[in-house]
């Protein structure tokens, strides 16, 4: 069954459908979701939203993008609307990252926990932006659509995040050394 | 030597340098190697793998989506892997079926009528007479029935929040689970309702099952606002 076939069964409600659906991007939903959240419990409530705001919306799917390129929006989109709501209630602090639960490594692991913990380590607006461009592929443009910022903005809070970035693996990069973990540096 | 900023580097990395960006970086090392850590930093960032999602998390999922009506069962002829079979064959099967039920329930019923076996309602209560149906006792009964299944319901979820407050969790296992292994049996429920809507036991197991799916939703939100109440 083509993937066309399967989005058009999964409009009409049918369970298998959509479950396939689920399979098949689950992981890439929660990864952008885990990342925006910057947490597990959240990430959960928000990649559920994700799910259902996409369900909703399929039989309005034509087509015109690819289907995961869709569904990766309304996943952005979901979970920084869920983000700014959240935050109006409480103060974020950034947990340490360190169960995240990744797919089977295929590179270094160490990077991608340092990664993943300086991620989280980055103010709001610069990982938002760093997210969106480096990690997920927008351009300045996607991103001003889906910050409500412009291009001009988006680019500045880029590179600004990126040197911060640098700043924080570096700082990661000088603990691991004092407490004996073998070091990594970029 | 004034070395480029930081910002100015990373803006290098996935743009062309100006003339003089370009003459400073062909000379000077530590530009050269800030920037190719930085270029190193973004393509590392590309390829972050994907997280896996938690276990269990389709299975509330499941349950949104059958709460809000966006998903459906698969038909018996799905599950039984029979979607291909031609409709007049399955139009033919379900025909089968309810005669063959049908016939169960005639068999049943007049087993019943020559006495060997006591009914489990006493009949009295429904019925004035063999062939007369009192209206005003069949509402009355359906009436009491309603206010005890709101009584019962009222009392689970008092019982449920007296339990909760005691710190007891008689039932163990993730709440998450049982909500969504509810949510299965509310659907069955309800279905079962839609297909006799005056059968009091299913009527109570309906209610029984809302109450209890809303007494762990209840538990599941307030194990979330005592997480999010750490500030």
């Amino acid at each position: 069954m083509t993937e066309s076939q399967v989005i058009r069964q999964a409009a009409d409600g049918d369970a298998r459908a959509i479950r396939t659906l689920y399979d098949r991007y689950s992981p890439r939903v929660y990864a952008v979701v885990r990342r925006i959240a910057g947490d597990d419990e959240l990430a959960q409530d928000y990649a559920q939203e994700a799910w259902i705001r996409a369900i909703r919306a399929l039989p309005s799917f034509r087509g015109d993008a690819r289907f995961s390129t869709w569904l990766h929006r309304i996943a952005v989109n979901s979970a920084l609307q869920a983000l700014r709501k959240s935050e109006t209630r409480r103060k974020r602090e950034a947990p340490a990252p360190g169960d995240v639960p990744v797919v089977p490594a295929t590179g270094d692991a160490l990077l991608q926990r340092r990664l993943e913990r300086a991620l989280q380590d980055l103010p709001e607006g610069m990982r938002r932006v760093l997210l969106l461009h480096d990690v997920e592929g927008y351009t300045h443009e996607e991103i001003g659509d889906v910050l409500g910022v412009t291009a001009g903005t988006s680019k500045s809070q880029l590179f600004k995040a990126r040197v911060k970035m640098r700043e924080l693996l570096r700082a990661l990069s000088g603990a691991a050394q004092d407490i004996g973990e073998e070091a990594w540096t970029i | 030597m004034d070395h480029l900023s930081a910002e100015t580097l990373a803006r290098i990395v996935d743009e062309t340098p100006r003339p003089e960006e370009h003459e400073h970086l062909a000379a000077c090392e530590t530009c050269t190697a800030e920037l190719d850590a930085l270029k190193a930093q973004t393509e590392a960032l590309g390829a972050l793998p994907e997280i896996l999602t938690p276990v269990g998390d389709w299975d509330v999922l499941e349950a949104r989506l059958r709460s809000e009506g966006l998903l459906q069962d698969p038909g018996l002829f799905a599950r039984l892997g029979l979607a291909r079979t031609p409709t007049w064959m399955k139009a033919a099967a379900s025909v089968a079926l309810f005669l063959g039920g049908a016939g169960i329930g005639v068999s049943v019923a007049s087993h019943g009528a020559t006495g060997s076996r006591t009914p489990a309602v006493p009949q009295t209560a429904f019925v004035a007479d063999n062939t007369t149906v009192d209206n005003a006792a069949v509402q009355d009964a359906a009436e009491a029935l309603r206010a005890a299944e709101s009584n019962y319901v009222a009392a689970l979820s008092r019982y449920q929040e007296l339990r909760a407050q005691q710190g007891e969790d008689a039932d163990a296992g993730d709440p998450r689970t049982r909500y969504a292994a509810l949510q299965y049996l509310v659907a069955a429920s309800q279905a079962a309702v839609r297909q006799a809507p005056a059968d009091p036991f299913l009527n109570g197991l309906l209610a029984s099952t809302l109450a209890e799916r809303q007494a762990v939703l209840s538990r599941i939100s307030s194990q979330s606002a005592k997480k999010d109440n750490w500030f």
